[in-house]
């Protein structure tokens, strides 16, 4: 069997003679980290990333069959972006960045985190209407048919790969951030908000669209979302299904039009209270499942959906930086899950500093071992 | 319904313009503005705080209230500063060094705000001098400590280890909070107390400050 046909069948609840060691990449700061300490050579540490070819002879020598997140997708953002400029360097070195969305960030040197919001362009219909809305338009090169075209020939088959939806929410969060989408929500002109959302949807629609028209056979469709922290989402779920769930359902029938039934997306944080959202129109396959940090979990979901809803991760990855004791209590939590069908046990994140150069391979090798 | 009633019900909505027009009204009309905060906005706050706390409104609810919230505070400051009304308490609040996430500390900011106390906001990627600097500096009762990374929550540890070397630490009460740490690792860096979101925070922030005389 090859990786692909081992997680399609178990995500489609049949048979397969082993689990697949799946994962979801590395933090930059780790595969400095591994190479520093010589666990890894010195080059596989640069240009490493989803898909990359540097990923996969990493994913060689650890003993990993394949990183969920391999994905292809088109220019489905603003186009053309924001000029990135430095609108002033601080004293102490900071800088105050305007990025391609629009957004001014506070960026430290030194500090390798997420750099901080100051402020954002997007706060009325005006900047909406002259600055935005221009860029989230459909148009010719925002999809490669050229590539689209020949991708059945030069794609992997011995790996499952997905087609990128973009997002329906993530990314207008990342255009707003937290508190411009939580002003604009409560904006005086009340279609606002929800005329931001569908005109960016409806420029990914066509994207999606444009890429399947081609011919271009996936495995799966995924998005990206990140719309939920500690606490739960960082929206009321009445108001996100509201604005979302008429765009996910949109897409994600056109997904299933073209063959495609396994639908993931990515969300960080307690997702439990979007999942209706999620489930009810078409995405079935959640991703990454983060129980470490946040405390979410994957039982709760397939109890309340039943087999409607898959699983891709749920594995405790601070377990990597503790002992092979700690992970092979995790290995036999993912047992457990493992037999319930429809899950495939991956770190429910990137794996960060201090992660265990040795535990990892040890992981991938006693995942192997479980039989779906 | 009255004034205050009003403000408070309009401040819930995140009605900021309303709630400034309002608060004004009602220090017109010959209301007592300190009334005007404690009968007025901080209830209204109160009620955000505890809808969050039970997932009956969310951050974008929060942070509207909030705006409202600081809408009317402003109408209200010179008179209370004429009138010198003190807060209720005053904390230093920041994310700690190497973390510049701050979604949660502003919430947390706001809720303490909401309580009537008075934050010191020190940003993101804070030193642990900094907190015990300020501490003693601004004669803060709290320090409160947020991260969001598990590469950065042994930050606080530092900061706890500090105020003991600095001195202070039989009289300023050591917040934790953010997405990595919890109850066990509060104990185990030997911090007061922490909270599992920022209305939690606000609540306990303020009773430490009650108990501490403030």
């Amino acid at each position: 069997m090859t990786n692909r046909e081992r997680a399609m069948n178990i995500l489609h609840f049949r048979p397969a003679d082993r689990m697949p060691a799946v994962h979801f990449g590395y933090w930059q700061e780790l595969l400095d980290e591994w190479a520093a300490q010589g666990k890894i050579p010195a080059d596989l540490a640069e240009g490493n990333f989803d898909g990359s070819a540097k990923e996969a002879e990493l994913d060689r020598l650890i003993g990993w069959d394949f990183n969920w997140y391999r994905t292809y997708g088109s220019s489905n953002h603003l186009a053309p972006g924001f000029e990135t400029k430095v609108i002033e360097t601080l004293p102490d070195g900071t800088r105050r960045v305007q990025n391609a969305d629009g957004i001014i960030e506070r960026i430290k040197p030194g500090i390798t985190s997420i750099p901080s919001e100051d402020d954002y362009l997007l706060k009325d219909r005006e900047a909406f209407e002259k600055l935005y809305k221009p860029r989230m338009q459909y148009m010719p090169g925002r999809v490669d048919l050229e590539f689209y075209s020949r991708f059945n020939e030069i794609r992997p088959y011995d790996v499952p790969v997905g087609l990128h939806l973009g997002s329906v929410m993530g990314n207008i969060r990342n255009i707003t951030t937290v508190t411009g989408m939580s002003y604009l929500l409560y904006s005086e002109d009340e279609e606002l908000f929800a005329d931001i959302v569908d005109t960016y949807a409806e420029m990914q629609y066509k994207c999606a669209e444009a890429i399947l028209q081609t011919g271009a056979k996936f495995d799966f469709a995924h998005y990206w979302e990140d719309i939920c922290f500690k606490n739960g989402p960082l929206m009321s779920p009445a108001v996100f299904d509201e604005l979302c769930a008429k765009h996910y359902k949109k897409r994600n029938d056109l997904c299933r039009r073209y063959g495609i039934d396994v639908i993931s997306l990515d969300c960080d944080g307690v997702i439990g209270k979007l999942l209706p959202t999620w489930v009810e129109n078409g995405v079935n396959t959640m991703f990454p499942i983060e129980v470490g940090v946040w405390g979410d979990q994957f039982e709760p979901a397939r109890m309340k959906f039943g087999k409607e809803v898959l699983g891709v991760g749920g594995m405790d990855k601070t377990a990597l930086r503790e002992d092979r004791a700690a992970v092979d209590r995790e290995i036999e939590r993912m047992r457990r899950l493992a037999s319930l069908g429809g899950f495939i046990p991956c770190p429910d994140h990137r794996l960060m500093p201090g992660t265990k150069f040795e535990l990892v391979q040890y992981y991938a090798e006693k995942i192997k071992e479980i039989r779906p | 319904m009255s004034i205050l009633e009003e403000i408070s019900e309009n401040l819930q909505k995140g009605r900021a313009k309303v709630v400034k027009e309002l608060v004004q009204n009602a220090v017109d009309s010959g209301v007592d503005p300190e009334t005007v905060l404690k009968e007025g906005l901080l209830p209204g706050m109160s009620v955000i705080g505890e809808r969050f706390k039970n997932n009956e409104v969310y951050v974008p609810e929060v942070l509207v209230a909030a705006r409202a919230m600081n809408m009317g505070a402003q109408v209200l400051k010179p008179y209370l500063e004429r009138a010198g009304i003190k807060a209720a308490g005053k904390i230093c609040l920041g994310t700690v060094q190497g973390d510049l996430h701050d979604i949660g500390k502003n919430l947390v900011k706001m809720m303490m705000e909401g309580k009537g106390l008075e934050v010191v906001d020190l940003g993101t990627d804070v030193s642990p001098d900094t907190f015990i600097r300020t501490a003693i500096d601004q004669n803060c009762q709290i320090i409160a400590c947020s991260a969001l990374l598990t590469t950065t929550m042994g930050v606080m540890e530092e900061v706890v280890n500090k105020a003991v070397e600095a001195g202070i630490r039989d009289r300023v009460k050591i917040m934790i909070g953010g997405a990595p740490v919890d109850e066990a690792f509060c104990r185990k860096i030997g911090a007061d107390c922490y909270t599992p979101d920022a209305a939690s925070a606000a609540e306990a922030a303020a009773g430490f400050c009650a108990s501490m005389g403030a």
